[in-house]
């Protein structure tokens, strides 16, 4: 499967009229690459209501933001960023274990699925060992929903997965100023970097030897907030926060 | 923009060189605070690491040390992929496109620490002389057509140890947001790189254990320690279970190195 597609995630609808997305789009088209329009952005444009599934979901008939709220207090410091990474390895876990399930029918090579299949492994990793980390007091659960994500295409497991790897590396980078303790930011470190394995693994399965695999000399920082923006396309609950928190810091990007 | 940007965010520290004793006190007294409030919340670990944070002290002067040690890593980045992207006949037209990506990336990277020294009102070192023998450990090497798979494993060398050597400066940068996160965005691009190189080598993207899969011997020391399964004072061994075994739990933390491990490991290439 000699493919060399790029590929491009839209996650908001307001994402489509920024300057860098139109610029992106037009630069994809001219190589021939691909938009992904991620969940957040087709439930956005629901005027209310259940959000419309496109072809292939497997998503419940609750949409994102729906359920119930968890909210991310800051007054907890550590142990809120630490509660916000449980949420993203929630999801990340879940996604992993639906995309091997899914196995026979997805598309994915031999060596394809062997890949997911370790990246499924340290992200239900990542996610126990956060849940013991935090203890009973401070877990709870997430339900993922997956509109738009179809497990029985490899183009839509690869892209979703990408989006994913991506955000996750993007979510630790930014949440990891506000950590107060160097053993956590340390834990935190020692995940992210395993985040950009995966991401750049993926890519370069979307994309072979192009540059997919690492698109800028820094990857992104993004706030917590702007995280959660992105997550919430794939969560039932209600993320919030609360507590107040430091002005959130860029990097260099200067995009979180 | 309510949110300074990155460089704005660097001015306080220019104007106010001199990181104040009582700043120091009063940032102590607040994770003092943090811990028994952790410790209310029921988490042993998690207050077990804001005590590390109490008694640990950053300076100016430390975050410039960083900065100057991640200078002298990426300068052997550039200068390595610098150099085989330029020798003709070393590397194949088709992995030339992520080649000189990585090339271009560390280029950036040097020229930023280098820019964040200066800020930091201190001047950046220059480019040490560098020998890609290892001083005799891979002989002959000296990016010459055909050498192509000795040039990949030198490559899958730097990446894993730069992933570490950041992660272990992390620490040392806390109380410096702006240059803990342009330091954390270099950290996971060099984990991009690691991936790529290791894949396109034929290896898992991660580090199983403490393998340095098929490098030299002499490399070890970039691999020890990664078979660790202990995070936040917690042995996550049971974890593997169902979900990969111990090597998984090993792959799904990369551990960090110091200063002076990572010196270690660097030594040789040094001229």
């Amino acid at each position: 499967m000699a493919r060399k597609t790029e590929l491009m995630t839209v996650s908001s609808a307001a994402q489509l009229w920024e300057k860098s997305t139109r610029r992106d789009f037009m630069r994809l088209m001219g190589i021939g690459g691909a938009v992904v329009l991620l969940p957040s952005v087709l439930t956005s444009c629901d005027s209310g209501g259940t959000p419309v599934a496109p072809g292939g979901s497997t998503g419940p008939a609750t949409g994102p933001g729906t359920g119930s709220t968890v909210t991310i207090d800051f007054a907890k410091g550590d142990v809120a960023v630490l509660q916000f990474a449980y949420a993203l390895e929630q999801l990340e876990a879940d996604f992993y274990i639906k995309v091997q399930n899914g196995f026979a029918n997805s598309g994915l090579s031999a060596s394809e699925q062997s890949l997911f299949a370790d990246i499924r492994n340290h992200e239900v990793i990542h996610r126990e060992s956060l849940k013991t980390i935090l203890g009973a007091s401070n877990g709870f659960t997430i339900t993922p929903v997956y509109n738009g994500v179809n497990f029985s295409n490899r183009d839509s497991i690869l892209a979703t997965s990408k989006a994913f790897e991506d955000l996750g590396v993007s979510a630790y980078n930014g949440a990891a100023q506000y950590l107060t303790s160097t053993a956590n930011l340390l834990v935190a470190g020692k995940i992210v970097s395993v985040e950009a394995r995966h991401a750049s693994a993926i890519a370069d399965l979307i994309s072979p030897k192009t540059t997919l695999f690492s698109l800028t000399p820094f990857d992104d920082a993004f706030s917590p907030q702007k995280v959660a923006g992105i997550a919430q396309g794939f969560i039932t609950e209600k993320l919030a926060f609360a507590g107040s928190a430091p002005a959130f810091v860029q990097g260099p990007n200067n995009n979180g | 923009m309510e949110n300074p940007t990155f460089l704005e965010s660097l001015d306080p520290e220019m104007m106010e060189p001199i990181f104040s004793r009582r700043d120091a006190i009063r940032q102590g007294a607040s994770a003092s605070s943090k811990v028994m409030a952790m410790l209310a919340l029921g988490s042993i670990p998690i207050a077990l690491g804001a005590l590390a944070q109490d008694v640990y002290g950053q300076t100016p002067a430390d975050v410039v040390d960083v900065l100057k040690f991640a200078l002298t890593l990426e300068y052997l980045e550039s200068d390595f992929y610098t150099r085989g992207v330029a020798a003709a006949g070393l590397i194949p037209s088709s992995d030339l496109t992520l080649f000189t990506n990585i090339r271009n990336h560390e280029n950036t990277h040097v020229a930023t620490i280098r820019g964040l020294i200066t800020a930091k009102g201190s001047t950046p070192q220059d480019k040490p002389t560098f020998d890609y023998t290892a001083k005799g450990n891979i002989p002959g090497f000296n990016f010459s057509a055909g050498q192509y798979a000795t040039f990949q494993v030198i490559a899958h060398a730097f990446e894993d140890t730069g992933v570490r050597a950041f992660k272990g400066q992390a620490g040392r940068l806390i109380n410096d947001k702006a240059i803990l996160t342009a330091a954390l965005t270099i950290h996971s691009v060099e984990a991009r790189h690691a991936s790529e190189i290791r894949r396109l080598r034929g290896k898992k993207p991660v580090i199983t254990g403490n393998s340095r899969d098929d490098l030299p011997a002499f490399t070890q020391g970039i691999y020890d320690g990664e078979d660790n399964v202990v995070q936040a004072g917690l042995d996550l061994t049971a974890l593997g279970t169902g979900n990969g075994g111990v090597g998984a739990v090993t792959e799904a933390y990369d551990e960090p190195l110091t200063q002076a491990q990572v010196l270690a490991i660097v030594g040789p290439f040094l001229a």
